[in-house]
């Protein structure tokens, strides 16, 4: 007998642990809402350099970088090399590894003469906030610290930031093949579309090379 | 009075050389766009004179070494062609222009980026389901249990 009661009262105890742990996460899953990213204000066709009257330092070698650090909205992220899919477009980091950040290898390295490309998540449907969700927090002055593998950091300050949609994307100013050493920096952003499941917007940063 | 003449058509001469020679030395190459997405066109222009017959442009790039031959009279002079990037490996090409009297005419170079915008993220509220889903799991696993419970416990009673 005393077998036959332990086992009933170690069920009961499995079945309610289960029950708690059961309620516990549907009133987590249900009441749980990361907050939506920050917006960046709608951008302009023109390059926020031209106004700053900022004198860019002079161009770096070739070589491929390896992590951004963004201190003002503590980004310290790897860098992986991107290129574009089969249609042409802008290809993102894989959406397991949303810490991560991609660079466009078909372009020129941060610090060469010419405009880098970044490009992170905002967000992850697995995980939430992504390696570039608060960029649209970025104010002009602040510092990216982009490290290469020639082991030189290459440290850009924010000239502007701004919102684009995606049908309107800028391309001349994001890959525009200036002298001057430039970093673009893209994430996404503006209002969800929950039919796509994708943003309307893209929010580009625009960054020289500092002295 | 004839060296006068002489002498104001030798000014002459070299005023209008001097005019001139700068609007030769422009001759020059450009592309517009400068950047361009993937399969859209640019516009290669040439400052050479049409007169000389048709100019060429030498299209380099990561994947591409091919001629174009200019195909129409450019609206501010000179000599252009279209250029349609479908199929360009994204990157950075340069065209160089030779004249059709054989003079180079300089270069430039354009950008074939990829299309439109960056596909960089997906929402967050998928991460609830799988907390939903997990929840709900335990709350049937319990359930079931407790009802097998029950009914243990019954079946026990009427046999004792």
């Amino acid at each position: 007998m005393p077998t036959g009661d332990r086992v009933p009262r170690t069920a009961v105890a499995l079945i309610a642990l289960a029950g708690v742990a059961g309620g516990g996460l549907l009133t987590l899953g249900a009441t749980r809402t990361h907050p939506p990213p920050p917006r960046a204000a709608p951008g302009t066709n023109t390059d926020p350099a031209e106004g700053s009257g900022t004198a860019p330092g002079t161009p770096l070698p070739h070589a491929t970088p390896a992590q951004i650090t963004i201190p003002a909205i503590h980004v310290h992220a790897d860098l992986v090399p991107v290129g574009a899919s089969a249609t042409g477009e802008l290809e993102v980091p894989p959406p397991d590894r949303p810490t991560v950040a991609g660079w466009y290898r078909l372009g020129v390295s941060p610090g060469e003469a010419g405009n880098a490309v970044i490009v992170g998540h905002v967000d992850s449907r697995e995980t939430g906030p992504a390696v570039f969700y608060a960029l649209s927090r970025l104010q002009p002055g602040d510092r990216i610290h982009v490290t290469r593998s020639d082991a030189r950091t290459a440290t850009f300050t924010v000239d502007g930031i701004g919102s684009y949609p995606k049908t309107r994307f800028p391309t001349d100013l994001v890959y525009g093949a200036g002298t001057a050493p430039r970093l673009r920096l893209i994430t996404c952003g503006g209002r969800f579309d929950e039919h796509t499941r994708s943003y309307l917007d893209n929010v580009v940063v625009f960054a020289t090379l500092l002295p | 009075m004839k060296t006068q003449s002489i002498l104001g058509s030798a000014a002459l001469g070299v005023g209008l050389g001097t005019l001139l020679l700068p609007a030769a030395a422009l001759a020059d190459t450009t592309v517009s766009p400068a950047t361009t997405p993937v399969g859209g066109t640019v516009v290669l222009t040439s400052t050479c004179n049409p007169k000389s017959g048709d100019a060429l442009f030498h299209v380099t790039g990561p994947d591409r070494d091919q001629n174009v031959r200019s195909t129409t009279a450019a609206a501010g002079g000179g000599l252009s062609a279209e250029l349609f990037t479908a199929g360009f490996t994204l990157g950075t090409y340069t065209v160089t222009a030779t004249c059709g009297d054989g003079t180079s005419s300089g270069s430039a170079t354009f950008t074939v980026t990829p299309i439109g915008g960056a596909p960089a993220g997906t929402g967050t509220d998928a991460d609830n389901h799988g907390l939903l889903a997990a929840g709900g799991t335990l709350i049937g696993a319990a359930t079931t249990g407790a009802l097998l419970l029950v009914r243990r416990r019954r079946h026990a009673a009427t046999h004792a």
